[in-house]
C-alpha cells in the first residue's frame, strides 16, 4: 500500500463574513500533495492563496469541505487538536518572519522542538545543527532585532524545521526580502526539499514558483491551473560544497 | 513537561524585556500587602499590647483569688489546664510617696522567676535572694507614680506599720490591665518580705494562675474550678477582661487602614489588569506566532496567568516579609509578634485572588488571539472625540489636537487610565486630609474640646489655694474649677460621666459643634456619644441621678468630645448640687498662646512646693501619631500604583502610534510636535485623573473623618480637608510626574528612526 498523500483537500471552501456580507475567499479547492512534493501556490493578490495555506495549517477554520493530513481527517478537529497537530507535523514560515522579539535566535529555534516533546538537549543539538546548516551559528545569542531581514527569514526557516515537520507551509517567505536574500532562502528551501521535505509555498513571484515541482494557480479562490514542472527545469543538484544535510 | 520548558523560556525572555514594568508590578503588590499586614499587625498588637505581653510572659488565662492556698494538684489536673502559676500570697498595702497615698497589691514571689505568668523585667532586674526591701513594680503603675529603678517609698500595711521599699526593677505583665484603668497597682516582692510587711494571713489572699492549653476553653475551666474550689474563691479574672482593659480606641485607625487597604487593593488590581492587558495587547503578534507553533488557547492562557500571576505572587511574598519588618519597625519598644495566621492567610489569599482575577481577563483575551500572526491588531477607529473637536474649535496647536484625539481613541483604555490615576490620587488626598485633621488637633486643641492643656489637683492644698497658685503663673490664661461625677442615666442601667467645669456665667471654652453653649443653671452640652447612648437630641431635657440626687438638665448644644467615646455630659459647676460641686476636684488651666505646658507644669510644681498634682491633657492626635507613618507609606504605595498605570498607558500609546509616527513625520511634523502629540495622548487622561481624584478626594476626606467622628462618639466637626495649598501642590506634583513619565519615552520615540513595517 502506498503512502497516503501529505495533504488532501476535498471541495475546501472559506467564506469570510464582512459586516454581514459573505466574501468567498476559497471556493471549492481539491488539492492533493504527495510526500516529498514541492508545491507552489501562486496567483494574484486576493486569490485566496494565503487563506488556503492557513486552512491547511489550521490557523484559519474552513467553512466547508474536508482537509486530510497524512491520511487523517483534520478539518473536524478542535482548535486545540490543531495546535497539537501543528507541533508534531507542521512548520510555518511567514512573510514577516514573526520571530518572537524578546527571545534570542537560539530560543526561537528551540521553541517548536521543545513543544514537540524533544528534551532540552535534543532541542539544543537540533538548533545547533540547523543554525550551522543555515550559516547562523554565530548569531545564536543575538536578538531577532539585531538581524538583517534575510537572516531573520533564515532563522524563521530553521524554526519551522526544528520540530521535523512532515509538511512545511511557507506564506510568501520571500515577499519581504531583496533579491539576494530571496535567492538564499530559495536555495535553502530547495535543499530541504531535496532531502525529502514536503513543501507548500505561497508566492505571487513567478521566479519563486519556478523552483517548485508543481505550480498551482489560484484565481478568485478556485484552482485555474495545476501543472507539474518538468524535472529538467529543476536546478541541477547543488554545486559542490553547499550541500547541506538538513534532515538528520 | 516540554511545554513547560518552552513556556518558561518565553516567560523569562518576556520578563527580561520589561524588567522595569515587572518590578513596578511586584513593588505595587508588595506595597499593598505590606500596608495591609502592617495595618493588621498594628491593630492586633499596637492597639492591644495584651497579645504580645501574654505570649511573651506565657501568661495565665485564669486567675483565682482565694483566702487560703487552693489544691494546686487538683487544679492542675482539671481538663484543659496546662500549667499552674503560684499560688502566690498577695496583700493590699498603701504606697505613700510625696504625700500621696496609692493602694497597691504586693505579690510575694521567689527569686527564681516562675515558668508561667513571668513578670517581664523591662528595666533594672528581677528580685534576688536577700533583697529584703527590694520591689519590682508593674511598669504602667511605676510610670503613673513617677517611680524609677532606685526610687524609694514606704508602704503602710493594714496594721499601720510603715516599711521602706526600694525599686529594683520595672516589669510588664499580662496578669492584669494597665494602671490606672486597672487598680490597685501591682508590685512584686520576695515572699519573705511580704510576710514581714503583712504577717497576718487573714489580711492577705492567695492568687493562683491557670495556663490553659487553649484559651477558648476558658469558660469550662472556670466552671470546673468553681466546682472544685467552691466557696474558697473570692474573685476570679480571665484573660478576656485583661485584654479588654488594655484595648485602646482603635476604630479610627482600623477604619483608615481598612479604607486605604481596600481602595489600595482595587487600585492595585486595576494597575495589574492594566499592565497585563497592555502587555498582552502589545504581544498580539508574538502570541499568534506561539499559536502557529502549536500552543493551544488554554496553554496561552496558562502561560500569561503564570507570568503575570507570578509577579503578583512574588509581590505578595515580598509584602509578607516587608509587612513583618515594617510592623516591627513601627512598633519599636512593644513586644513584636508575627501576625496571627488567620488575618495573614486572609490578606495573602485575598491579594492572590485579586491578582489572579485581575490577570485572568487579559490572559483570556491573549488566549483568544487568532493564530495568524500576520493579522494586524484591531485597527483603531479614528473618530474625533468631543474634546478633540472642542480643541479644534478653539484653534489649539495641531499637535495638541492630535494628542487629544489620541487620548480618547480607545475608549476603554482611556477610561482605565483616568480611573487608574484618579483612584490613587483620591486616596492620597484622603490621606492628606487625615494628616490635616491630625495637624488641626495638635495646633488647635481647643477646637477638639481640649482648650485646657493642664489639669491641677491637690489633696494637700485647699481648692482656693490651687486656683490662686495657678492664676499666679504667667503662662496661664484662665483657670476653670471643675468636678467629675458619675451619673446614672434614666434607665439606671449604666452610668455616664458628668463633667462640671466652669460656671454657667463663665463657661469653660468647649468646642460647640451644634446648638449653643450652656448659659444658665440647668443647661448642659453633650458629646455625640452621649446623645446616641441616651437617644436624645439637642433641646431635650434629661433626668439623671447623681449619688441619689436628681439632676435634670436641658441639653442646649453638642460639643466635640474626644474622651470616654463622647459619652460625657458637660455643664456648669453651679448646675450640680453643692455636695458634688464644692470644693471643686480639680482646676483646668487654659494656657496663653505660646506657653509650653511642660514649663508651666514645672513652674507650678515649684511654686506649690510639689503639693500640686499637675497632669498634661493627652491630645487624641498624640495617640494617633502612628497614623502619620501609615499615611506616608500609603501615599508612597499609591503613587507607585499611579505610576504603574501611567507607564502602561504610555507604552500602549506608543505602541498604537508606532506606525502613525512615520506618517506624521512624513506629513511634516517636527520631532517636537510628535513628542507633544504623544505626551498629550498620555498626559491628558492622567491630568484628568489627577484632577478628578483630587476633586473627589477633598470632600471625601472630610466626609469620611466626620463619619468616623460621629460613629466614635467624638462627634462631627473635626474633619479637615487638606488646605488649598497642599491640594494644589499635590495636584501639580502628580501632573508633573505624569508628564515626565510620558515625556521620556515619547522623546525617544519621536527621535528614533521609525521603520515602516507591518505590526
Amino acid at each position: 500500500m502506498s503512502e497516503p498523500p501529505v495533504v488532501r483537500t476535498v471541495n475546501l471552501v472559506k467564506i469570510y463574513q464582512n459586516g454581514g456580507v459573505p466574501v468567498p475567499a476559497v471556493r471549492g479547492v481539491d488539492l492533493v500533495v504527495e510526500p516529498g512534493q514541492f508545491v507552489a501556490i501562486t496567483g494574484p493578490s486576493g486569490s485566496g492563496k494565503s487563506t488556503l495555506v492557513h486552512m491547511l495549517g489550521g490557523l484559519d477554520p474552513r467553512t466547508s469541505g474536508e482537509i486530510w493530513l497524512d491520511g487523517k481527517r483534520a478539518d473536524t478537529m478542535s482548535e486545540s487538536a490543531w495546535a497539537l497537530l501543528r507541533r508534531r507535523k507542521i512548520g510555518f514560515v511567514f512573510q514577516f518572519f514573526n520571530l518572537v522579539a524578546n527571545m534570542t535566535v537560539a530560543d526561537n529555534v528551540e521553541l517548536p522542538a521543545l513543544l514537540a516533546g524533544a528534551s532540552a538537549r535534543d532541542a539544543r543539538e537540533r538548533r545547533e545543527h540547523l543554525l550551522g546548516a543555515l550559516g547562523l551559528t554565530g548569531r545564536a545569542d543575538a536578538s531577532p532585532a539585531q538581524l538583517a531581514g534575510g537572516e531573520q527569514q533564515r532563522v524563521a526557516l530553521a524554526r519551522a524545521l526544528s520540530n521535523k515537520p512532515s509538511l512545511l507551509l511557507a506564506d510568501e517567505p520571500t515577499g519581504n526580502l531583496d533579491s539576494r536574500n530571496t535567492r538564499d532562502v530559495l536555495r535553502l528551501l530547495g535543499e530541504v526539499h531535496r532531502d525529502g521535505q514536503t513543501i507548500v509555498l505561497v508566492t505571487h513571484d513567478a521566479r519563486v514558483a519556478s523552483m517548485a515541482d508543481r505550480v498551482v494557480t489560484l484565481l478568485d479562490g478556485e484552482i485555474v491551473d495545476d501543472g507539474a514542472l518538468g524535472t529538467a527545469r529543476r536546478r541541477p543538484r547543488g554545486t559542490a560544497g553547499d550541500v547541506v544535510e538538513l534532515r538528520g | 513537561m516540554s511545554t513547560l520548558r518552552a513556556s518558561a523560556r518565553w516567560v523569562r525572555a518576556d520578563l527580561r524585556a520589561r524588567r522595569g514594568q515587572a518590578l513596578l508590578t511586584v513593588l505595587a503588590v508588595a506595597g499593598i500587602v505590606t500596608a495591609l499586614i502592617t495595618a493588621a499587625t498594628l491593630l492586633e498588637d499596637g492597639t492591644n499590647p495584651w497579645r504580645g505581653l501574654f505570649t511573651e510572659s506565657r501568661g495565665a488565662h485564669v486567675w483565682i483569688h482565694t483566702r487560703d492556698a487552693p489544691q494546686v494538684a487538683a487544679l492542675a489536673r482539671l481538663r484543659g489546664v496546662a500549667r499552674v502559676a503560684g499560688p502566690y500570697r498577695a496583700a493590699p498595702v498603701m504606697l505613700t510617696r510625696d504625700g500621696r497615698r496609692t493602694p497597691v497589691t504586693l505579690r510575694g514571689m521567689e527569686a527564681r522567676p516562675p515558668d508561667v505568668a513571668v513578670p517581664l523585667v523591662r528595666a533594672g532586674r528581677w528580685l534576688r535572694q536577700g533583697d529584703g526591701d527590694g520591689v519590682v513594680i508593674e511598669r504602667s503603675f511605676a510610670e503613673a507614680l513617677g517611680l524609677r529603678v532606685g526610687s524609694s517609698f514606704t508602704v503602710t500595711a493594714l496594721n499601720g506599720a510603715l516599711h521602706p521599699l526600694t525599686v529594683v526593677g520595672l516589669a510588664d505583665t499580662a496578669d492584669q490591665g494597665f494602671y490606672p484603668e486597672t487598680t490597685p497597682g501591682l508590685a512584686w516582692t520576695l515572699t519573705s518580705t511580704l510576710v514581714r510587711i503583712e504577717p497576718a494571713p487573714g489580711r492577705s489572699e492567695m492568687v493562683t494562675g491557670l495556663r490553659l492549653t487553649d484559651g477558648e476553653d476558658t469558660l469550662p475551666v472556670v466552671h470546673s474550678a468553681v466546682t472544685l474550689l467552691g466557696g474558697q474563691i473570692q474573685r476570679m479574672s480571665t484573660w478576656r477582661e485583661v485584654r479588654a482593659s488594655m484595648e485602646l480606641d482603635n476604630r479610627l485607625l482600623g477604619l483608615l487602614l481598612a479604607l486605604f487597604g481596600g481602595v489600595g487593593m482595587v487600585a492595585a488590581a486595576l494597575a495589574i489588569a492594566n499592565a497585563a492587558g497592555g502587555r498582552v495587547l502589545g504581544q498580539v503578534r508574538d502570541l499568534a506566532t506561539l499559536k502557529s507553533l502549536g500552543y493551544t488557547r488554554g496553554q496561552i492562557f496558562c502561560l500569561l496567568m503564570a507570568e503575570h500571576g507570578a509577579l503578583g505572587m512574588i509581590g505578595i511574598a515580598a509584602g509578607v516579609v516587608c509587612g513583618q519588618l515594617a510592623s516591627s519597625f513601627a512598633l519599636r519598644g512593644v513586644p513584636i509578634l508575627p501576625l496571627s495566621p488567620v488575618p495573614l492567610m486572609a490578606i495573602t489569599a485575598g491579594t492572590a485572588v485579586v491578582v489572579l482575577v485581575a490577570v485572568a481577563l487579559p490572559a483570556w483575551r491573549g488566549g483568544r488571539t487568532a493564530p495568524i500572526p500576520a493579522a494586524p491588531a484591531a485597527p483603531l477607529r479614528g473618530h474625533l472625540s468631543h474634546l478633540a473637536r472642542l480643541a479644534l474649535l478653539v484653534r489649539l496647536p495641531a499637535a495638541l489636537v492630535l494628542g487629544t484625539r489620541d487620548a480618547f481613541t480607545r475608549r476603554v483604555p482611556a477610561f482605565l487610565s483616568i480611573f487608574g490615576v484618579a483612584l490613587p490620587m483620591m486616596m492620597i488626598v484622603v490621606g492628606l486630609g487625615c494628616w490635616a485633621t491630625l495637624d488641626d488637633f495638635l495646633r488647635h486643641p481647643e477646637r477638639v474640646g481640649q482648650a485646657a492643656a493642664l489639669t491641677v489637683r491637690s489633696d494637700r492644698l485647699p481648692a482656693e489655694d490651687v486656683a490662686r497658685v495657678s492664676r499666679a503663673d504667667p503662662g496661664v490664661a484662665a483657670v476653670y474649677p471643675g468636678s467629675e461625677v458619675s451619673a446614672l442615666e434614666p434607665e439606671q442601667t449604666r452610668s455616664v460621666l458628668v463633667r462640671a467645669i466652669g460656671t454657667s456665667t463663665d463657661p469653660y471654652p468647649f468646642s460647640v459643634a451644634e446648638g449653643r453653649m450652656f448659659a444658665a443653671r440647668g443647661e448642659a452640652v453633650a458629646g455625640q456619644g452621649l446623645l446616641d447612648l441616651m437617644g436624645v437630641r439637642i433641646g431635650d431635657r434629661v433626668r439623671m441621678t447623681v449619688g441619689g440626687t436628681p439632676l435634670i438638665v436641658h441639653i442646649v448644644g453638642r460639643v466635640i468630645e474626644p474622651e470616654q467615646d463622647g459619652e460625657v455630659l458637660s455643664l456648669g459647676l453651679d448646675s450640680l448640687a453643692a455636695k458634688d460641686a464644692v470644693p471643686p476636684q480639680f482646676h483646668s488651666l487654659v494656657l496663653k498662646d505660646g506657653a509650653d505646658p511642660a514649663t508651666v507644669r514645672a513652674r507650678l510644681l515649684a511654686a506649690s512646693g510639689e503639693a500640686l498634682e499637675v497632669r498634661r491633657v493627652v491630645n487624641p492626635a498624640d495617640r494617633l501619631s502612628v497614623i502619620r507613618g501609615i499615611i506616608v507609606a500609603l501615599i508612597a504605595v499609591l503613587s507607585l500604583l499611579g505610576l504603574a498605570n501611567l507607564l502602561t498607558a504610555s507604552a500602549l500609546g506608543l505602541r498604537d502610534h508606532a506606525l502613525d509616527l512615520a506618517v506624521l513625520k512624513a506629513l511634516g511634523l517636527t520631532p517636537r510636535q510628535v513628542t507633544l502629540i504623544l505626551v498629550t495622548g498620555t498626559g491628558l487622561p492622567a491630568a484628568l485623573g489627577v484632577l478628578g481624584g483630587a476633586l473627589a478626594g477633598a470632600p471625601l476626606a472630610a466626609g469620611l473623618i466626620e463619619l468616623q467622628g460621629r460613629t466614635s462618639g467624638i462627634g462631627a466637626g473635626i474633619g479637615r480637608a487638606p488646605s488649598a495649598l497642599t491640594l494644589t501642590l499635590a495636584v501639580l506634583a502628580a501632573i508633573g510626574a505624569a508628564l515626565l513619565v510620558a515625556l521620556i519615552p515619547a522623546r525617544n520615540a519621536a527621535r528614533a528612526r521609525v521603520p515602516v513595517t507591518a505590526r
